[in-house]
């Protein structure tokens, strides 16, 4: 199926073409759903009313209480699909997404360590985005020596994020106590309290991806050949490679930097769109919807389960996602 | 695919080749190696402009190595190729590859890729990212896979296919890239003889098309039957090249692949014909 604007012209699968359009209406179905629902109940008819015209009795649950938080999930949903599924087409190999191969602890030892020194709350995410590059680097630098392609850079990631993660224990323990349990809860993920500001910082990031997204889902096509072949088609695999690859990585650290460590999103969003679509590796833009769907749902259920407590939502996310993704397996499998 | 005695109007319509404007490859004092051992050390080789040129050679004789060099697939240590006289490895990639196709040996087949969204790939030098499917990228694609008989494939995913099939996708590719000069890795292994000789005749109808045809055959015979131009190679060196007549006699067959022969002229079309001594 070929897409064409202008001058402009885009090659989408039927398939991932009908998937796309499915997790799209997933998505709004989800994010109505989660306006409506908490312990005041608003009419799905009047959630859709409020959010476009305004002057229903629900204005102020609606646009101010729930709507910026599930506009937030679904845009850090969104950057943690696209981050899984551009490494992992890059690294082919599905265990290489952000939250596995240390990007996601390396934002999160920089974010504790800013917590537990007392530094200003706006340095925060910046300091996070900081150490998930940082760590990123590390593992590409490991990784470039062979290939990517080569199991050893998903293990040196481990590695890097297993290094990360005991430097993120000894910080939290010789830290005070109540540093230390702000630094718990930030590292779980959780979108408590946050919402347009964090959004917008996370909209912008998309934004100016997006070009470089276009770019890369047509690069992925070469990339996803040997590099002998796709050096006979004129590209340069290895810069490609570095290319692609920071790209996801910088998605994937900005929306760790505003949200926290949520968990599984950017492992399994991409795997979900994949195996829908029967593609060859993770299509972008439905990577980028099921994870937006994953996280508005997750954090759905992470305010009713325990209402009036809010479970933060990378708890939860891991919960949904992986027996989705085992289902998916399963069913493949037959 | 058709006879060879029929070129195909897909091949003649695709075919970006003018004969007068033909492309001109060629290596000079090539030195070529993997990590610390040297392949190539010194080697010089004109590629005859619209011709059909076979390399043959012992196994491990740099054979392959000499073809990816000049396909841009390796970086020579020292000497250069040339491309129309300009530097082939400081030439941008993207317009190398609109001119010179390369199939390299055995290529990895991705996973749920069908033969026709495999096929397209070829078109990646000619489109961009804002424009990734045009009338053209169509049409080479259809002409390609006709070009190489696997049109009813084209749904097909690629892994579920025979050996012979995919070598034939592969091809494919490359012909949808619609270079001017197409290098061929061993493009007949895999191939029972009947494919073989499939891929050898369109070869020599691409060649007839306009195009300068470069491939690493193992069989001695079909070098001898459908090249133009036959390159022996021994231990990293050229030892010969010339009109398969020229290069494929008993004393020089007998030097680079240490085989006592005979070489008689073809009942059939009167090339050379290598026979092993008993």
């Amino acid at each position: 199926m070929i897409v064409s604007v202008g001058p402009a012209s885009f090659v989408l699968p039927r398939r991932t073409l009908l998937v796309t359009l499915g997790l799209g209406a997933v998505l709004v179905a989800a994010m109505i759903a989660a306006v409506s629902l908490g312990t005041m109940t608003v009419p799905p008819g009047d959630v859709v009313r409020s959010l476009l015209t305004g002057g229903t009795d629900y204005d102020l649950v609606v646009r101010e209480l729930r709507w910026p938080r599930v506009v937030l999930g679904a845009a850090c949903g969104a950057a943690f699909g696209l981050g899984g599924a551009l490494i992992q087409s890059v690294a082919r190999n599905p265990l290489s997404s952000p939250d596995v191969i240390g990007v996601t602890q390396g934002a999160g030892l920089a974010a504790t360590i800013a917590l537990t020194s007392g530094m200003a709350y706006q340095l925060i995410a910046p300091a996070a985005m900081a150490g998930g590059l940082l760590a990123a680097v590390v593992v590409f630098a490991f990784g470039a020596r062979t290939g990517f392609a080569a199991n050893r850079f998903v293990l040196a990631g481990v590695a890097v994020a297993f290094a990360l993660r005991a430097g993120i224990e000894v910080v939290m323990s010789s830290a005070e106590t109540i540093d230390a349990l702000r630094a718990q809860i930030w590292l779980i993920g959780s979108l408590n309290g946050r919402g347009y500001e964090e959004a917008g910082a996370l909209g912008l990031v998309l934004l100016l991806a997006l070009p470089l997204l276009l770019w890369a889902a047509r690069a992925l096509r070469t990339s996803a050949l040997d590099d002998d072949t796709a050096r006979a088609l004129g590209a340069r695999p290895a810069a490609r490679r570095v290319a692609v690859g920071a790209l996801g990585v910088v998605l994937a650290a900005a929306a760790t930097a505003q949200v926290g460590a949520v968990d599984f999103v950017a492992l399994v969003a991409p795997q979900v769109a994949r195996r829908l679509s029967r593609a060859e590796r993770p299509p972008l833009a439905a990577s980028a919807l099921a994870g937006a769907a994953l996280v508005v749902a997750a954090d759905l259920a992470a305010r009713l389960l325990l209402a009036p407590t809010q479970l933060p939502v990378g708890v939860l996310t891991a919960g949904i996602g992986g027996p989705y993704l085992v289902y998916l397996l399963i069913r493949r499998r037959r | 695919m058709k006879p060879a005695s029929a070129p195909s109007t897909g091949v003649a319509e695709t075919s970006p080749a003018r004969r007068e404007a033909a492309l001109r490859l060629a290596g000079q004092d090539l030195v070529v190696g993997y990590d610390d051992r040297t392949v190539i050390d010194g080697l010089s080789v004109d590629i005859p402009s619209g011709q059909l040129t076979v390399i043959i050679g012992p196994n491990a004789c740099g054979k392959s190595t000499l073809l990816r060099t000049l396909g841009r697939l390796l970086k020579p240590r020292g000497g250069s190729v040339l491309l129309d006289g300009e530097l082939l490895h400081e030439l941008p990639p993207r317009r190398v590859a609109q001119r010179l196709g390369v199939l390299p040996q055995s290529p990895l087949v991705p996973e749920g890729v069908t033969v026709a969204d495999l096929v397209a790939r070829g078109r990646q030098p000619h489109q961009r990212w804002w424009q990734q499917w045009s009338p053209a990228d169509q049409e080479a694609v259809q002409a390609a896979l006709a070009d190489a008989d696997i049109t009813e494939l084209a749904d097909r995913p690629v892994e579920a296919l025979s050996g012979g099939q995919r070598q034939r996708v592969w091809i494919a590719m490359a012909l949808a890239q619609q270079t001017e000069a197409l290098l061929l890795d061993e493009p007949t292994t895999f191939l029972d003889v009947a494919h073989q000789v499939e891929v050898l005749r369109l070869m020599r109808r691409l060649q007839q098309g306009g195009r300068t045809v470069v491939a690493v055959l193992h069989e001695l015979n079909q070098a001898a039957r459908y090249a133009d131009h036959v390159i022996a190679m021994k231990h990293g060196r050229i030892v010969a090249s010339g009109p398969p007549a020229d290069v494929i006699t008993a004393p020089l067959i007998t030097e680079v692949f240490a085989l006592a022969c005979t070489v008689i002229p073809c009942p059939l079309t009167a090339t050379p014909l290598v026979i092993p001594n008993p």
